[in-house]
């Protein structure tokens, strides 16, 4: 008999009853597979890996109640209608009916994700937790071609870059920008939105070029998807601000290209214009006599206003009213470049700088027209450069690498622009996303950052509860000093638990600085055991059979397991220890 | 516009009656002409047709086209000529005779092409004026004569037949006198070519394959190709859009064409028409139709309006975000640190990596954030992502964060386990040969070996004396003590011999006793089936008794007491194991075996016999000769070795994959423990009599010794426990260590390795 037979009659039960594989599936839900394509993306449904595959190893298998979910979809119902209509048009084309033709293409079908979007994130933050892929997404399309071959409209492209500019203008309007990092992928950004990291990536702004190797098809249900998801998040955000979404933006801006200038000024402009709040400002008072006139018209009046400067004008509203709200990061965040004023020279990327500058309180302009202000502005602090040398140079003002900026906001601190001067190599982006303690290796430059910070924390607030920061620099620890008043500033702060899991991890430093002993005592105490014992065998060889002597008697399971994360720790140590070996060799050379 | 069509046709029909009318006037002329002799009249009337032509051809497209077909395929223009001139000929009542009229339009259809050709035909009409109807013909068949000026072909009169009847013959039709036509010679190729090369006009030439002649296209007829080509009217001054002048007089007509009365329906409103209406009507009362835009919804509105619905259970499956990606490290900045971009070497050697294990990111360092390029994967990545995404089954896996040290299990001390052996403190030198075997004597004062080179030694255990050699001329297999401590023989398995020594160790009382047992007196008869595999002999060389077996002995083993003695032989059914009983000089072969039997052991205090075959170890009853009792499974591929526990619930099994397993048998048949300690054939396993230690010895010339506690409560499992791994034999002829055994009553190790030595392991 064979293994899985089942009587006639009988039902299905267990993993055969409850999962299909997709052939299966397609012939239930009587469609083809690229519709069951699309309506898996557009569903969110992913095969499920039974535990036990009855109809072999080679086929996915979905849930039955997935497919049955995708069964009761009315998106399925509208599809058809959409294929049916197609074949209408068609038909009257073939047959030489152009009326008719005309007529069905006024009535083409159309359908919303809205409700899809509603049932796959029930809440906000699902919304949020999942916005990584969104955002990459729509802000790679925002800087492709737009392409007839691949079915990619104007249309499209245009909608992902406004998309991606309102999200960009809400995320620096709120100084919700975290870590920014130029990798050679693009620039991955981080922010932190209603406790959620939300990661991105967007391309260097340079003419993408599409590849043959990829089914545009599938990328753009995808898109589909996504951007009907933004948008829905962009009104939430904006709505949250008292902006009205869609906003209407300056035109004369759009057109040069500013579009995130242009997005953050309508947001302050109607956000201010929503909070009442009787400044005596030039600004304001001249804005309260324009409030009925449309929201354009304020736009382009607060643009021509000297005062109202972006930064400006986001402190007046942040001032009154968001204060209570904001957390401690969010204000160090806020007040990074807080009376700087930046210009950008035609080179830098722009729209990378103007979304980060003003999202740490900086105030930007920048070459051309439309700039809040020119090149000969006497208050501008620095001068945003990325060419080998500078033509004519303000003594006022520092010119300094576009970098500087990324490894500030990173850091935390204005960092020294000696290293970030014109036509010099400007020192290694170093990427905040990782853990170099974790990693067991630190790059030199990070340790000097550290060391920058230490200083900052202890020149600006020379207060215990403050300066946790020069925990940080292992270097510090050494001077005894420093360590005192580290171990007041730990008997001050219990509040936050970041802070507490570094002190826990400062201690365990300190354990290792003060009896390094006490850890490896064990160790040697059960050589000294085998020597002992064995007093011929070779010590290397004793220490070597005591700890596989155990691994005999584990079971098969545990031992794979033991074998695999020995293998990954070994992997870990390897690449290094090939870093520190690179880095010996380079040493050598340049002496 | 039929009307159009229709008035072209009829001015068509018109100018091409017209061109007949022409050239019949034409060919009366010069009929007069011929009549008349009068050149010059007739050059005239050449030239006045040509003009003629010229001028009117405009008009007369169909004219034109089929004389060109003629000079090109004479058939169709022969055909052609007889339908469009019936007319005309029908017409020239005086002249009567039909056939002369035609041809005489064929002169001049051909005279259009050469004038010269035309005065030849003249001055032959001319000489053969009287001639009559004969003369007529002739000349009328020098008049079609093509336009070549030296000679004239006769014209070919075969018809519309397929010209590949003529293919084999030697003519190529008949002329209009029935006179065969003969074929041209065939001229050679290469001439042929050569002429076509010397003459210019060579392109203009076309074969006519009718008449067998080349025909040379004017510069009228080329052009006209070239029209028809084109696809326009042949002739170049036809002008296919002429205003169209109704010739009709319509305005003067009295009667109507037709004499019905009008229709009814010319003065009815349509009801088609007025359905179409009601439709239109209702549809637009219904709201079908809807003539303003309908009010564009918002597209986005808030969706998450308040939180406090998301309470609300989802009925779905439990949703799996997806993974996010990883996140970015210091290897993949724009700008990273020196020591992660890698060297060109290491970059090479990544090019000889198969392709999964290539790293898919190479670090780049780039001067200056302007300079970076657009990276090229970015799509891919994005589509990769996206499959990841809608085609990976998402599982929730725990990520186990701990340290894999925990992972081992907790053992008790070494300490706490002694006294085992671990070090080596004696070394038995004399072998020559692999040390095949050993066995302590049961008072633990000596032990014998067997090597390979023949010799089986004795040696006192604490000095490593060699007290006494035995010399055979085989390789011994097996020795073994008897386990009684009275009677000091040895069985030595070499071949297919076994044979009981004496080692004249005991006392005087004792080896009387032995010569008395090893004395072969009158041999009871054997049972037949016995007799046909052994047989007992005397010993000639050292005065024992020698058993011969019918194949080699792979193992012996002796009963407890002493009695008894176990062969195992590489062979099934009955014959893989017997039973000799040394007292009474009888062998039994007491059980049917299901394959190759390995090993075979008494067990150590009841009636047991344990048989372990390749797979399976049997356990049967001594007393009762039968079907086995037990049957334990090893799940392993080639058993070596067994060993039974002194308290004789516990067995041990070593295997030839390195494997070894610890069955309890009050347990289960399955293997209570399995451990893969050697990388290489496990050759023999040992327990302690006494000690709670077992110890196994393989190839790869380590022996392990593991701590293995039976507890008496049957509710606790054996205790096991590495102890420690024993190194210093060294590997020769790929075996390392052959055998090992315990000492009798110390917990000492005795290792016999492939390189002749005997080591000792002490505390």
């Amino acid at each position: 008999m064979p293994k899985h037979y089942r009587p006639a009659g009988k039902k299905k039960e267990g993993n055969a009853a409850r999962y299909m594989t997709r052939s299966q599936a397609l012939k239930s839900l009587q469609v083809n597979l690229s519709l069951f394509r699309r309506l898996c993306i557009v569903k969110g449904v992913f095969p499920r890996e039974p535990k036990k595959k009855v109809k072999g190893n080679h086929h996915t298998y979905y849930h039955v109640k997935d497919i049955s979910f995708l069964q009761h979809e009315p998106l399925l119902e509208k599809f058809r209608e959409i294929r049916t209509y197609q074949k209408k048009v068609l038909k009257a084309k073939a047959k030489k009916n152009e009326e008719l033709a005309r007529l069905l293409l006024t009535r083409q079908p159309t359908y919303k994700l809205d409700r899809l979007i509603r049932e796959r994130y029930p809440t906000f933050i699902d919304a949020l937790r999942d916005l990584d892929d969104c955002l990459t997404m729509v802000h790679l399309f925002a800087v492709l071609p737009a392409s007839d071959r691949e079915n990619l409209e104007v249309k499209r492209v245009h909608n992902c870059r406004r998309l991606s500019h309102e999200w960009q203008a809400y995320i620096s309007r709120t100084h919700a920008l975290r870590k920014v990092f130029v990798s050679v992928k693009g620039i991955y950004y981080q922010a932190e939105l209603e406790g959620q990291k939300i990661t991105w990536l967007t391309p260097h702004a340079i003419q993408q070029v599409f590849t043959n190797d990829v089914d545009f098809s599938v990328l753009l249900t995808f898109l589909e998807f996504y951007e009907t998801l933004l948008a829905f998040i962009n009104f939430k955000l904006y709505h949250s601000l008292n902006v009205k979404y869609p906003p209407i933006l300056d035109s004369r801006l759009e057109a040069l290209a500013a579009d995130l200038y242009a997005l953050s000024r309508y947001i302050d402009a109607s956000s201010r214009g929503m909070t009442v709040e009787p400044k005596s400002d030039a600004s304001s008072s001249s804005q309260s006599n324009d409030r009925e006139e449309s929201e354009l018209r304020l736009a382009q009046l607060q643009h021509q206003l000297p005062s109202s400067e972006p930064g400006a004008l986001m402190h007046i509203v942040a001032d009154n009213n968001k204060e209570v709200e904001e957390d401690e990061e969010t204000r160090v965040c806020k007040s990074l470049f807080k009376d700087l004023k930046f210009f950008l020279s035609r080179e830098v990327p722009r729209e990378s700088l103007l979304f980060v500058l003003p999202a740490f309180g900086g105030m930007v302009s920048w070459e051309g027209e439309g700039a809040p202000f020119k090149e000969d502005d006497e208050s501008i602090t620095h001068h945003i450069i990325d060419k080998p040398s500078a033509g004519h140079m303000y003594l006022s003002r520092e010119y300094v690498q576009p970098q500087w900026i990324y490894d500030c906001v990173n850091a935390r601190i204005i960092l020294p622009t000696e290293k970030y001067m014109v036509g010099s190599i400007p020192p290694p982006h170093l990427s905040p996303f990782v853990d170099n303690e974790a990693e067991g290796y630190v790059p030199d430059y990070a340790e000097t950052i550290k060391r920058l910070q230490a200083a900052a924390r202890n020149d600006v607030l020379p207060l215990p509860g403050v300066g946790k920061e020069d925990l940080e620099d292992p270097q510090n620890l050494l001077y005894a000093g420093v360590m005192s008043r580290a171990e007041e500033a730990e008997a001050a702060r219990n509040k936050k638990k970041m802070a507490e899991l570094e002190k826990q991890y400062h201690e365990e430093l300190k354990m290792e600085l003060r009896g390094s002993a006490v850890d490896v005592a064990p160790v040697v105490e059960e050589v000294g055991e085998g020597e002992e014992s064995v007093p011929d065998a070779a010590n290397t060889q004793t220490a070597q059979d005591t700890s596989d002597m155990p691994t005999l008697l584990m079971s098969r399971k545990k031992r794979k397991l033991y074998e695999a994360m020995k293998k990954g720790q070994k992997k870990k140590s390897e690449a290094v220890e090939a870093l520190e070996q690179r880095k010996k060799r380079l040493n050598a050379g340049q002496q | 516009m039929k009307k159009r069509e229709t008035a072209n046709k009829d001015q068509m029909r018109e100018t091409k009656s017209k061109s007949k009318n022409v050239s019949v006037s034409v060919k009366s002329q010069k009929q007069k002409a011929v009549v008349k002799e009068v050149k010059p009249v007739e050059k005239e009337v050449k030239s006045l047709k040509e003009e003629d032509l010229l001028l009117d051809s405009g008009t007369d497209s169909d004219y034109d086209g089929d004389s060109l077909s003629g000079s090109l395929n004479s058939d169709d223009f022969d055909s052609d000529i007889f339908d469009s001139e019936d007319d005309g000929s029908q017409r020239e009542t005086e002249d009567g005779d039909r056939e002369s009229s035609k041809d005489e339009v064929h002169g001049i259809e051909g005279s259009d092409d050469n004038d010269d050709e035309g005065e030849q035909v003249d001055s032959e009409n001319g000489e053969e004026d009287g001639s009559g109807d004969e003369g007529s013909e002739q000349d009328e068949v020098a008049e079609e004569s093509d336009s070549s000026e030296d000679e004239v072909a006769p014209r070919n009169t075969v018809g519309d037949v397929p010209l590949e009847w003529y293919k084999d013959e030697k003519h190529i039709g008949y002329d209009i006198t029935g006179k065969k036509i003969t074929k041209k010679e065939k001229q050679d190729k290469l001439d042929s070519f050569l002429a076509t090369m010397d003459d210019s006009k060579n392109w203009r030439k076309i074969y006519d394959e009718y008449n067998d002649e080349e025909v040379e296209l004017t510069k009228e007829e080329s052009k006209l190709i070239r029209r028809m080509l084109k696809g326009e009217a042949p002739h170049a001054d036809f002008d296919p859009y002429t205003p169209y002048v109704d010739w009709f007089k319509w305005d003067d007509a009295i009667h109507p064409l037709s004499s019905a009365p009008e229709p009814k329906r010319r003065f009815i409103p349509s009801k088609w028409e007025a359905k179409k209406v009601v439709k239109y009507v209702r549809a637009i009362r219904k709201g079908l139709i809807k003539f303003d835009k309908p009010e564009e919804e918002p597209n986005v509105y808030l969706l998450w309006g308040d939180d406090s619905t998301s309470d609300q259970k989802s009925k779905h499956l439990t949703y799996i975000p997806p993974p996010k990606l990883k996140l970015p490290g210091h290897e993949e900045s724009y700008n990273p640190s020196l020591e992660y971009i890698p060297t060109e070497e290491e970059k090479a050697s990544y090019e000889l990596m198969y392709e999964e294990d290539r790293p898919n990111f190479i670090p780049t360092r780039f001067a200056s954030l302007r300079s970076i390029p657009a990276y090229p994967n970015a799509l891919k990545e994005s589509f990769n992502r996206c499959l990841d995404l809608y085609l990976c089954p998402r599982v929730r896996k725990k990520r186990i964060n701990i340290d894999p040290e925990s992972l081992k299990p907790k053992l008790p001390s070494r300490k706490d386990l002694r006294p085992y052996p671990n070090s080596c403190y004696l070394e038995y030198k004399g072998h020559t040969g692999a040390v095949t075997s050993i066995s302590t004597e049961c008072s633990g004062q000596w032990i014998a070996s067997g090597s390979t080179d023949g010799s089986v030694r004795l040696w006192e255990v604490e000095t490593g004396r060699c007290l006494k050699i035995w010399q055979f001329d085989e390789a011994v297999k097996c020795v073994a003590w008897n386990p009684l401590s009275d009677f000091p023989i040895l069985a030595v398995a070499m071949g297919r011999d076994l044979v009981i020594l004496n080692t004249e160790l005991g006392t005087d009382e004792e080896q009387k006793n032995i010569k008395d047992l090893l004395q072969l007196g009158d041999l009871p008869e054997p049972k037949a089936a016995v007799a046909a595999i052994v047989s007992w002999l005397p010993d000639e060389l050292y005065g024992g008794i020698k058993i011969r077996h019918f194949k080699n002995i792979s193992n012996i083993d002796w009963h407890r007491k002493g009695d008894y003695l176990s062969t195992v032989m590489a062979s099934g059914e009955t014959r893989g194991v017997v039973i000799h009983q040394i007292s009474k000089k009888v062998t039994t072969k007491p059980y049917k075996i299901r394959g190759l039997p390995v090993s075979a052991v008494f067990h150590p205090s009841r009636s047991y016999l344990f048989i372990a075959t390749k797979k399976n170890v049997r356990v049967y009853n001594l007393l009762t000769v039968d079907e086995p009792v037990k049957k334990l499974e090893t799940g392993m591929r080639e058993i070596s070795s067994m060993a039974i526990h002194p308290g004789g619930d516990n067995l041990i099994v070593g295997s030839k994959e390195g494997k070894m397993c610890w069955f309890d048998m009050d347990l289960s048949s399955k293997p209570y423990k399995t451990l893969k300690n050697h990388p290489k054939d496990i050759t023999n396993v040992a327990y302690h009599r006494s000690y709670p230690l077992f110890a196994s010895s393989s190839e790869d010339s380590t022996a392990y010794v593991f701590h293995g506690k039976v507890f008496n409560d049957l509710n606790e499992n054996p205790l096991i426990v590495p102890l420690e791994i024993l190194r210093g034999h060294s590997s020769s002829n790929g075996g390392g260590v052959l055998d090992c055994k315990f000492h009798p009553r110390q917990p000492w190790l005795f290792t016999a390795g492939a390189d002749s030595i005997i080591k000792l392991y002490c505390h």
